[in-house]
């Protein structure tokens, strides 16, 4: 048995591999070859090109402005609602369970363009209410900027940053800063020098990913950054290859190398501490009850910004989405509006034979991509926590690196490879890249049901006579099944919104719904683009559904034999 | 049915060094009885029952579960677990959680393929014998402790297995639920015709519990007895010392008589129970603290009267613990807690050769 574990070890760390390790090294050959039909014949130029580029400067700057004011702005925002939740009486508890899952539904790209439909300077739906409301000469906020970019995006890292910090704060020991009180610190003083020095593994971990994120996301900038001519490394990179007269791939790998390389550094910085705040956290013992502290007068100002907060990353984004696919062209909502109301884009998305075979790649896409990347994630989940060699060590910090993977970067790398291969073009393309890009969202679900299971309850079937076989069948896979559905769900409900890599890797016959999107957005259909953006969304929330309802089903009829 | 282990060593390797968990282990467990691996934590005990169960597989020797070799380095015979036909309790009870209290308990006759009214009549059978009767229908996991111990024990008996293993199944139970079932446990195995194995650190659980203790030490086997033998008759310092509170005084055989073995230690000169030592060789003197008797004053001199000063006490409700000089030794003595005696008062004590132990260092 043990021969076929290190058999079966070996064999994902070059499956794994593989697949992480070969569009770095493909960006690192590209960023010195000649060009894509000449790849291998190495030449400086192209990093010279890149770095010599006097628009760098400006990107550079910009990059960033956008990506630590985003990630302040997301770990402040955070770690206000994490205090507010496990630290004080606030009203409504469940809406912050609700401002915490509920987002990462709505994909980015339809994130920003809502933003940009309420927001933009010309007829922002909100610029134009205030500015009748208030008689101003002029849109009061322009979301085309760095300020606007960096409120969105903030916005969008903030569910994450909250799920980092809030149960470092709820697993926190009260009796630090009871102490604190007790020698005679006041809240303010015990919060500034106990609750967040002891919290700052959490915090920063919640910052550094927030810094990799905001540096991979291609979302916000592309519809928010490019209509005011604010690039930042992501547009930057996708202006070398996407538009313009003549793409250059090697310029494109050149720049990509360094994003890469700060990425990765970030990532492990993020691991490292992470494994500290664990250490850090201080599980109470028995009879543990927070102390909660009585915000008084406070209470209905702060719940009001909480309320608004999720107005504005939840409501507001599917609410300006639906309407705008309901009304001829955009204009505040009003009586003559809703007159105005129609199906038209609806049944122009649905009779558009590219929106049609962008929403058929897209959903073989979540569907095979998924059950592949699950399927590979369960055997990686099963190889790093219950075969302890140093492979699979090899093989957990493998399946961790290309979490730090920047899309477009990657995408870029993956385009050096296939173009070599004859999957150049075709869906699977985009199905190996996804698997590859998105494999950590499938292991670390699955790796941690692996830990639930312990070793005892698979050696006491043993024992009882069963075979491995039956073992595997009657108590293994059932105790997995609820790892299995959420990764699955992860993946699939990723799938179907991928923007970043797709950018890079699709091509004509192979677009993607959130490519068809972003190229309705370049061409201002916002109406069809908000029919298209409300689909999506169904089919996610309905994948979600269907695969919670099938794991329900799976764990009845187990309960019942 | 009777287990004999020859020869038996497992090695484990980690950062490059080799850790030998069973260094050729050599034991007989009698059939029918309660047989008890005690030992401080990795001292091998539990790779031993791993390597009786199957799930590990030993790197040297032989083990028969009767008349069956179950495994053999030289034969190349390595039975499989699920083909061993033994009941075992885990540490952790591995209560399958998505399964409730009857299906737990009927797994191991669900894999065997028997019929469905046998299996019912034999699962009722067992958790009335476990008293857990109308509990079928739990899910396993809202059980108590102890609740899920029995259910972890039924469905290792429910089998009918001719042995049955434990591996520490008290040491998840608090303090008081750990007495209770520890009664009830030897209850149920004594109505059973079965041998059982049973893994502990606990000596007080050892020593109430078995019918043979065999103490463990860095993957060896250093003594086998009845608890009493242990307890009163331990062959070596180690054993004395682990399986209860004892002063070890350092000696010299003096000389041997008829009845006793004579030493000179701190003490002065002590006659003790008779152990075939050469004269002037090195031993250990093992005094129990309950044996050492307290009376004020100097004593009459005499065979085995023992001088010395209370140096300080210490009150723990049914007794009080006393630490007497006795020149340079220093020992540990119990008294009745009604006994009034103070720090600083002169005591005497005389020694019982029968409680006076030697072992060898």
């Amino acid at each position: 048995m043990d021969q076929s574990r290190s058999k079966l070890t070996y064999s994902l760390v070059i499956i794994v591999g593989f697949l992480t390790v070969c569009p770095v090294v493909m960006l690192a050959l590209g960023s010195v070859s000649e060009g894509l039909t000449a790849f291998g014949d190495f030449t400086p130029d192209k990093y010279i090109e890149a770095y010599t580029d006097p628009a760098l400067l400006d990107v550079m700057v910009n990059t960033v402005i956008f990506v630590l004011g985003s990630s302040v702005l997301a770990t402040v925002l955070a770690l206000f609602l994490a205090y507010l939740n496990t630290r004080t009486d606030i009203p409504f508890k469940f809406l912050f369970k609700v401002l915490s899952i509920i987002p990462m539904m709505i994909p980015h790209l339809l994130f920003s363009v809502s933003w940009a439909l309420l927001l933009n300077p010309s007829n922002g739906m909100m610029n134009i209410v205030l500015k009748n409301a208030f008689s101003l000469e002029s849109a009061p906020f322009n979301i085309y900027s760095l300020h606007g970019m960096i409120l969105v995006e903030a916005l969008l890292d903030l569910p994450i940053a909250y799920l980092i910090i809030a149960p470092a704060m709820a697993s926190f020991d009260v009796a630090l800063e009871e102490s604190s009180r007790v020698f005679g610190a006041g809240t303010w003083r015990t919060l500034l020098r106990v609750t967040l020095p002891v919290l700052r593994p959490a915090i920063l971990a919640a910052f550094i990913l927030g810094v990799v994120r905001s540096l991979a996301s291609f979302a916000v900038p592309s519809v928010l950054g490019m209509p005011g001519r604010v690039n930042v490394l992501a547009t930057h990179l996708y202006e070398m290859i996407a538009l313009g007269f003549a793409t250059d791939y090697g310029k494109a790998a050149a720049v990509g190398m360094s994003v890469l390389a700060t990425s990765v550094t970030l990532i492990y910085v993020y691991r490292a501490l992470t494994a500290e705040s664990e250490k850090y956290v201080t599980i109470a013992g028995r009879g543990y009850r927070p102390t909660m502290i009585e915000l008084g007068k406070a209470r209905i100002p702060l719940f009001t910004i909480v309320a608004v907060l999720s107005l504005f990353m939840i409501v507001l984004p599917v609410a300006v989405l639906l309407y705008t696919s309901f009304v001829p062209y955009t204009m505040v909502p009003s009586a003559r509006a809703f007159s105005l109301m129609s199906l038209k884009h609806w049944s122009d998305v649905l009779r558009d034979p590219l929106s049609l075979l962008a929403l058929k790649n897209s959903l073989f896409l979540a569907l095979a991509g998924a059950t592949l990347g699950v399927a590979l994630s369960i055997f990686v989940g099963y190889a790093i926590v219950k075969v302890k060699t140093r492979a699979s060590g090899i093989l957990e910090s493998l399946s961790f690196l290309s979490f730090s993977f920047p899309g477009i970067v990657i995408g870029v790398g993956f385009m050096w490879f296939f173009v070599q291969t004859p999957l150049y073009a075709t869906i699977w393309a985009l199905l190996i890249g996804y698997v590859a890009t998105y494999l950590p969202y499938g292991v670390r679900p699955m790796a941690s049901a692996f830990v639930q299971v312990h070793a005892h309850l698979e050696e006491s079937s043993l024992v009882c006579g069963a075979s491995y076989l039956t073992t595997m069948r009657r108590i293994i896979v059932p105790l997995l099944i609820p790892g299995i559905v959420s990764a699955w769900i992860l993946m699939a409900t990723m799938f179907v919104r991928e923007l970043t890599l797709s950018v890079v890797l699709s091509r004509p016959g192979t677009e993607v719904l959130a490519v068809q999107i972003l190229r309705f957005a370049d061409d201002g259909l916002w109406g069809k683009l908000s029919a298209l953006g409300i689909i999506m969304i169904l089919i996610s929330t309905t994948l979600v559904v269907l695969a919670t309802l099938v794991g329900a089903q799976f764990k009845a009829v187990e309960g019942g034999g | 049915m009777e287990i004999r282990i020859r020869g038996v060593s497992k090695y484990y390797f980690s950062q490059g060094k080799t850790i030998k968990a069973l260094d050729g282990v050599d034991l007989t467990i009698p059939a029918n009885q309660i047989f008890t691996l005690l030992g401080p934590s990795g001292c091998g005990k539990t790779t031993l029952l791993r390597c009786i169960v199957g799930l590990e597989a030993p790197d040297t020797g032989e083990i028969s579960i009767g008349d069956e070799v179950v495994w053999s380095k030289e034969k190349n015979i390595s039975i499989p677990p699920e083909k061993r036909g033994l009941g075992m309790v885990f540490q952790t009870y591995a209560i399958w959680p998505h399964m409730n209290v009857f299906d737990n308990v009927a797994y191991p006759l669900q894999v065997r393929n028997l019929p469905k009214d046998i299996i019912r009549d034999k699962v009722e059978k067992t958790l009335r014998f476990v008293r857990l009767e109308g509990f079928e229908k739990r899910p396993a996991t809202k059980l108590s402790g102890g609740q899920q111990q029995r259910v972890a024990l039924a469905r290792a008996l429910v089998a009918e297995p001719k042995v049955i293993l434990f591996d520490e199944p008290l040491s998840n139970l608090d303090a008081k639920l750990r007495e209770e079932t520890r009664k009830e446990l030897k209850a149920f195995l004594g109505k059973l015709q079965i041998t059982a194995v049973y893994v502990t650190h606990d000596r007080i659980e050892a020593l109430a519990l078995s019918d043979t203790i065999a103490i463990m030490r860095a993957g060896q086997i250093v003594e086998v007895g009845s608890p009493q033998k242990i307890y009163f008759d331990a062959d070596h310092e180690f054993v004395a010392d682990f399986i209860g509170r004892a002063n070890l005084v350092k000696a010299t055989v003096r000389a041997q008589d008829a009845d006793y073995t004579v030493v000179d230690c701190g003490m002065g000169t002590i006659a003790c129970q008779r152990r075939d030592f050469a004269i002037g060789s090195e031993v250990t003197l093992c005094l129990r603290p309950e044996f050492i008797r307290l009376v004020r004053g100097e004593g009459a001199a005499g065979k085995n009267v023992v001088n010395g000063r209370i140096e300080s006490l210490v009150f723990v409700g049914e007794a009080y613990e006393a630490e007497i000089r006795v020149g340079n030794e220093l020992l540990l003595a119990k008294f009745d807690s009604d006994v009034n005696l103070s720090a600083g008062d002169a005591v005497s004590f005389t020694l019982d050769p029968a409680h006076c132990l030697l072992v060898s260092i």
